[in-house]
């Protein structure tokens, strides 16, 4: 103990008991916090535990230092060394037993003054208590008292003392005659018995460390050093011992004992305390001074003494505790990592666990998990309601389970495979179906908006009445072929070359999209339609009333161009929530051709604004603001630019600051595998993708769902079909026992390698088709094998499986023939699933292999079957 | 959100890494103890540990899983100065009904002269690649020729990195247009020794990897470094636990395809979370590179995970004992200043006698631990915190009570 810091110290006994001494001591328990609640009387020490003060004793003043009598009993014995020297026995303990009142009060006097620095008491012979003391030149300086000599020979004055009642304790008894004495001529700074021998005490005196033998105290074996402070002997490895001097830790091997083994890097501030850790090895804490962060040396990996000229490795930590200057810390004797920790001033404590380094791993399915010192903790992630949006692998996983992709037919629906919550999602599948309505036009239409429109040519302006007015409207419209194209790619007419929009608006009205239909209804210049759809939202249940008072507004239209309307309706509009309404007064307010505030309304869907710039942009402008938004799609990564883009290089640029943003590879994929037949498929990015996606499936194990996807990529890209695995050959002829091998690979089929096809119909299936020699027995039936498959269906076509119940594919599956690779023997597959479910050696005679086991992966279960 | 739960791990010592196979069916411990466990997850979902052998003759630092596509495969490096690679095996009868799998040692690789301190297989589509990182600062490449026969390695690359070496990481693209790149990290605390972060690339004309990229930034001892799987992005990312946690980007500039000079990248910090306060430990990605979980000193586990904006935050935190975090906040909590020093005032106009906290003056103000005592200020500091007052007033009087009556009887006697 410093003397001017408070000190902590765990009993060792009661896990839950501690002592602070600073000018007095103090005896707390520790506890939960959940009971210590009631008790206002109880310092919360952590999150978890607090502290209660059980006792205080301010019997022994000018305290130096402080030990904790190591027996169970008598409990709360403490021996106190003070300023002049004296050591003193006292008590926090309610212990009332003969032993505890004999010795609750006995003082140890030196025969001179000086300080007592510090105590240290035997771990074994527990009567035995060292008291290091400052230097005096005609005394001893390490004196070793015997606590139950009073009836050895003291001075009479003393041994009268001792005869008293116990209850006149204050009074003391006062031994006086050490039972040992070393250490002449120099002081003591610290103390500690070996563990190794409970005889040997090292002390670290004035210059040197020293151990003395009580059994010759005349001698000792010393080694010169500063580092004589604190020294303190490793619990788990006896012969290792720690002092330091100023900021410096030594780390000694007593058996090695010229030098020391290590010295820890230097702290700019002298060192207070350290600590070795008592429930895990070679663990030291240290604290310097004026510090609120406690330094850990993890030498755990170092064997004593190093044997060889191994480096010994050292892991330098920093914990804080707390956000206060620490006065000290103490261990818990057995409670894994935990100390408890007092501040310099106001005795604030902290209860505190130094945690182990956590390694940690995530699992390729998203589960983490990590080791704490000893402990494995498995992490999962449940799902919670309303959560933050999930990680992209779970929406992945949720999507490939769900066939998201698969769905060619009705591309549409893929954005219900895939949750149907994400918009950018939504716009990509929906334009997917607009690009199989067009037929005839498909090359054109996959290379998108932007290079329809770049080719426009024979473009026709007209000026159109309002609908259902009179008035001439001074807005020009454009018309032309690739026009009307993109207006059926954006999804605003419908196929045909009317040029009509009733459809989509009735679409739409029926989604509920009202503000969107409105919008979409002015700019076909039909106000009437658009204000008819407005109430209609409002009437609706979940409507928004105020659509009837937009409605209102807009039937007020006038193209006067310093109207109180024109300019109510262009400053007022900016505070519309909805995007589309807001673009409808842009439109009316805007003069014609310079439609910014709708163009650039970044919150419409970019379909509607690109129609919207097909009708009312001229050929100058349109090109112009396509490739601008264009850009801006492919820097934002935005899906709904796949419209403009097409499936081209410039949509691959943008799928590919989409995969840099979400590392969604798996809608990537599917997307770029629609544009097979073009050159885009054969871009690096794309087939970079493809095989992340498909080992993203392999790693999930969903193995099925990968065969149907290498099916899709098969149909839709034939160069990425994998030959025909294996080949099995005639042992007679050599040729292929394939009927048709050569002619026709097998195509990506699940289990093709395993399986013959061939035509029954040229000769028997037992018999190799070239030379019709017979094949090979099964090992289990003896018959020869033999596959008939020629009726068995293609397995990509999910409708003509339908017929097939379970069992007859299963049939089929049992007749094929396969082998082990390792023993070379076989037979039917059904046969030896049967026989290895009750056998682990291979069925035929005298061979050992253990054909099923040899490979862990083939055990694995896909976790997508159904 | 994250739960967590305990796993008997039956380790005699500290687990110093925790490693999954591709499918994360399987999962792979390493300890102090000298020994490795293998853990396999039941159809249920529970890890049972199917094999535990003696791996090293020192601490076993770190265990990783080679690709299945070559086999059931595993490596050690250890304190002892070696690496090992492990194959499992079909053993005796029955072993797979008892649930126990057999591991043999295929090879050790003695050529560190110190610990080694991390081993990890190269991206699959490099063949069966092993790497080793080592105090003396050397990185070495094996390579198993023949896939098939797993006791002969040949050391093809030894790569001097100058600082004591502590942590690798593969950048895992497949992809042709990234040569085959790694990252080295050094524990070394020395500031002045520079960047702790180095990037080595293979070069196909020289048939050597190269030095590409120092991290300048990062100084500090660096405990574990890890690329994100690159899942077809344009550029890498590398997360760093040094004394935060940092990712960093790496752009790769398009280079014209004549020049066959090392890569240059563009490298960009992304990131930078010191909300550990103290040293992190470990980083993992999750298979999307989209979770980044980290652990420190501060016995936590947190998670980050970016938006669409590339702006990450952390997600959650977790006690590395898989106890829930209050949701106060993550820091160890600042107890309560003051609550032992109030008591004292208001003890002082009490009875409070003898035995329970002196008076701030009398007897012992001239002794040498008068200075003890908290200055005025502090005390003033404390009453100013109303907050705080009813519950410190209620203190002493139970104590006092307490303490005095226990203390009282004692006297008597």
């Amino acid at each position: 103990m410093s003397g001017s810091k408070p000190d902590i110290l765990w009993s060792p006994h009661h896990p839950d008991r501690y002592v602070i001494c600073d000018s007095e001591l103090g005896l707390y328990r520790i506890g939960p916090i959940g009971s210590a609640e009631a008790k206002p009387g109880s310092l919360p020490l952590s999150e978890e535990t607090a502290a209660t003060l059980l006792a205080i004793n301010s019997d022994t003043p000018y305290m130096k230092c402080v030990a904790w009598y190591p027996k169970q009993e008598p409990e709360c014995l403490l021996a106190v060394g003070q300023a002049n020297g004296r050591v003193v026995l006292t008590s926090l303990g309610q212990s009332h037993t003969s032993t505890c009142k004999e010795l609750v009060g006995k003082e140890f006097v030196p025969k001179h003054a000086r300080q007592c620095n510090t105590l240290a008491w035997n771990p074994v012979d527990s009567n035995l208590l060292a008291a290091g003391l400052d230097k005096h030149r005609a005394d001893f300086s390490v004196l070793i008292w015997d606590i139950s000599s009073k009836l050895a020979a003291e001075s009479s004055a003393a041994a009268e003392k001792i005869r008293l009642p116990p209850t006149d304790v204050d009074s003391g008894s006062t031994v006086t005659k050490p039972l040992y004495e070393i250490g002449q001529n120099d002081a003591c700074l610290s103390l500690c018995w070996l563990l190794r021998d409970p005889k040997l005490l090292l002390a670290g005196m004035h210059r040197n460390l020293a151990i003395f033998d009580l059994r010759n105290t005349s001698q000792k074996t010393f080694v010169n050093t500063k580092a004589i402070q604190g020294v303190t002997v490793d619990p788990h490895f006896h012969d290792r011992v720690a002092s330091f001097f100023e900021g410096q830790v030594a780390i000694w091997d007593l058996r090695k004992f010229e030098k020391p083994v290590l010295t820890l890097t230097e702290q700019p501030k002298p060192l207070t305390k350290v600590a070795w850790c008592p429930t895990r090895t070679g663990l030291l804490a240290t604290l310097t001074r004026d510090s609120n962060i406690i330094r850990l040396y993890d030498m755990q990996h170092t064997p004593t003494p190093i044997g060889d000229e191994t480096e010994p490795t050292i892991i330098e930590r920093s914990v804080k505790p707390c956000e206060s200057q620490i006065g000290s810390f103490a261990w818990h004797p057995s409670s894994q990592n935990r100390m408890v920790v007092v501040s310099a001033a106001n005795r604030v404590m902290t209860d505190f666990t130094v945690f182990e380094r956590i390694s940690l791993a995530w699992s390729s399915t998203t589960s983490l998990m990590w080791a704490c010192g000893r402990h494995l903790y498995d992490c999962v992630e449940e799902a919670v309601e309303g959560a933050v949006e999930k990680d992209i692998a779970t929406k992945m996983r949720e999507r490939a389970q769900s066939r998201y992709g698969h769905d060619t037919l009705q591309v549409w629906r893929n954005h219900l495979l895939a949750g149907g919550s994400d918009p950018q999602l939504k716009s990509l599948c929906a334009e997917d179906l607009e690009l199989k309505l067009p037929g005839n036009k498909q090359s054109l239409v996959y290379s998108g908006i932007k290079n329809i429109v770049k080719s426009s040519s024979g473009t026709t302006e007209s000026r159109r009445c309002w609908i259902g007015s009179d008035r001439q409207t001074d807005v020009p419209r454009y018309h032309s072929e690739e026009r009307s194209l993109a207006l059926r790619l954006c999804g605003w007419v419908s196929r045909g070359s009317d040029i009509d929009v009733e459809t989509f608006l009735r679409s739409l009205e029926q989604e509920q999209e009202w503000e969107r239909a409105a919008a979409i209804a002015l700019f076909n210049l039909d106000i009437r339609r658009a204000i008819q759809i407005l109430n209609k939202g409002a009437m609706t249940d979940r409507g928004d009333l105020n659509l009837n008072v937009v409605a209102m507004a807009l039937s007020g239209y006038t193209d006067e161009k310093s109207s109180l309307w024109r300019e109510m309706c262009s400053s007022l509009r900016l505070q519309l929530k909805n995007p589309y309404l807001c673009i409808m007064f842009a439109f009316l307010t805007s003069e014609p051709g310079a439609y910014d505030g709708v163009l650039y309304e970044s919150s419409v869907a970019v379909r509607d604004r690109v129609a919207f710039a097909c009708m009312f942009l001229s050929d100058a402008q349109l090109p112009r603001y396509i490739e601008k938004l264009t850009g801006e799609m492919k820097d934002a990564g935005n899906l709904e630019g796949i419209l403009l883009t097409g499936l081209t290089k410039d949509g691959v640029d943008l799928m590919e600051s989409y995969v840099d943003i979400t590392g969604d590879v798996q809608t990537a994929s599917f997307c770029m595998l629609k544009g097979s037949p073009g050159e885009v498929l054969k871009d690096p990015r794309v087939q970079c993708w493809i095989e992340n996606y498909r080992n993203l499936l392999d790693a999930w194990r969903f193995w099925h769902k990968r065969a149907e996807f290498d099916i899709l990529r098969g149909k839709l890209d034939p160069s990425s079909k994998p030959l025909a695995q294996v080949f099995v050959s005639c042992n007679f002829c050599g040729k292929s026992i394939s009927y048709s091998g050569s002619a026709l690979p097998h195509q990506g089929r699940g289990f093709s390698q395993y399986g013959v096809s061939g035509s029954p119909t040229k000769s028997k299936v037992t018999s190799c088709p070239g030379c019709r020699k017979p094949l090979p027995r099964c090992a289990l039936c003896l018959m020869n094998m033999g596959t008939p498959v020629s009726n068995c269906p293609g397995t990509g076509k999910s409708e003509e499986k339908a017929d097939l119940t379970r069992e007859n594919k299963l049939a089929k599956f049992n007749n094929w023939f396969t082998w082990c690779h390792n023993c070379r023997h076989g037979g039917h597959a059904g046969h030896m699933l049967s026989w290895f479910r009750d056998h682990t050696e291979c069925p035929v005679s005298a061979c050992t292999c253990k054909c099923m086991q040899l490979d862990t992966t083939g055990n694995l279960v896909p976790s997508d079957s159904s | 959100m994250f739960v967590a739960r305990s796993i008997a791990a039956d380790h005699k010592d500290l687990i110093h890494d925790v490693s999954y196979d591709f499918h994360g069916r399987r999962m792979a411990t390493c300890s102090s103890d000298q020994s490795v466990k293998v853990w396999d997850k039941s159809e249920s979902g529970d890890w049972h540990c199917t094999a535990s052998w003696k791996t090293h003759s020192g601490s076993v630092w770190r265990v990783t899983w080679a690709h299945p596509e070559f086999g059931q495969v595993l490596a050690s490096c250890s304190f002892d100065r070696t690496a090992a690679v492990w194959e499992e095996i079909v053993g005796e009868s029955n072993d797979k009904q008892r649930g126990l799998s057999h591991w043999i040692k295929r090879t050790t690789l003695v050529d560190s002269r110190t610990s080694v301190t991390d081993v990890k297989f190269a991206p699959k589509h490099m063949g069966l690649m092993l790497t080793t990182c080592s105090a003396d600062g050397v990185v070495r490449i094996y390579e198993a020729p023949d896939v098939m026969n797993l006791s002969q390695w040949s050391l093809q690359h030894e790569i001097s990195c100058k600082l004591s070496c502590s942590c690798i990481s593969w950048n895992p693209s497949s992809s042709r247009a990234h040569p085959s790149m790694f990252a080295v990290g050094s524990d070394d605390s020395n500031v002045a020794y520079g960047g702790k972060v180095q990037i080595y690339e293979y070069n196909e004309n020289t048939r050597k990897y190269g030095k590409v990229e120092t991290l300048m930034t990062v100084t500090d001892a660096v405990h574990d470094i890890a690329f994100a799987p690159n899942l077809g992005r344009s550029f890498h990312v590398l997360a760093i636990a040094t004394k935060d946690v940092r990712i960093f980007k790496l752009a790769p500039m398009r280079k014209e395809s004549s020049s066959t000079g090392p890569s240059k990248f563009e490298v960009q910090i992304v990131a930078q979370f010191d909300h550990h306060n103290s040293q992190v430990w470990r980083v993992s990605w999750n298979i999307t590179s989209t979770l980044l979980a980290s652990s420190g000193d501060d016995g936590c586990v947190r998670l980050w995970k970016a938006n669409y904006m590339d702006n990450w935050k952390c997600t959650g935190i977790l006690r590395g004992d898989g106890s829930p975090l209050s949701a106060s906040s993550g820091q160890p909590i600042s107890t309560m200043v003051g609550s032992s020093l109030l008591s004292q005032n208001a003890l002082n106009g009490m009875s409070a006698g003898r035995y329970f906290f002196p008076p701030l003056d009398a007897p012992r103000a001239g002794s040498r631990f008068g200075h003890l005592l908290p200055p005025s200020s502090l005390i003033e500091h404390c009453d100013a915190e109303p907050v705080s007052q009813p519950q410190q007033q209620s203190l002493p009087h139970r104590h006092s009570s307490r303490a005095l009556l226990s203390l009282a009887e004692a006297e008597e006697q």
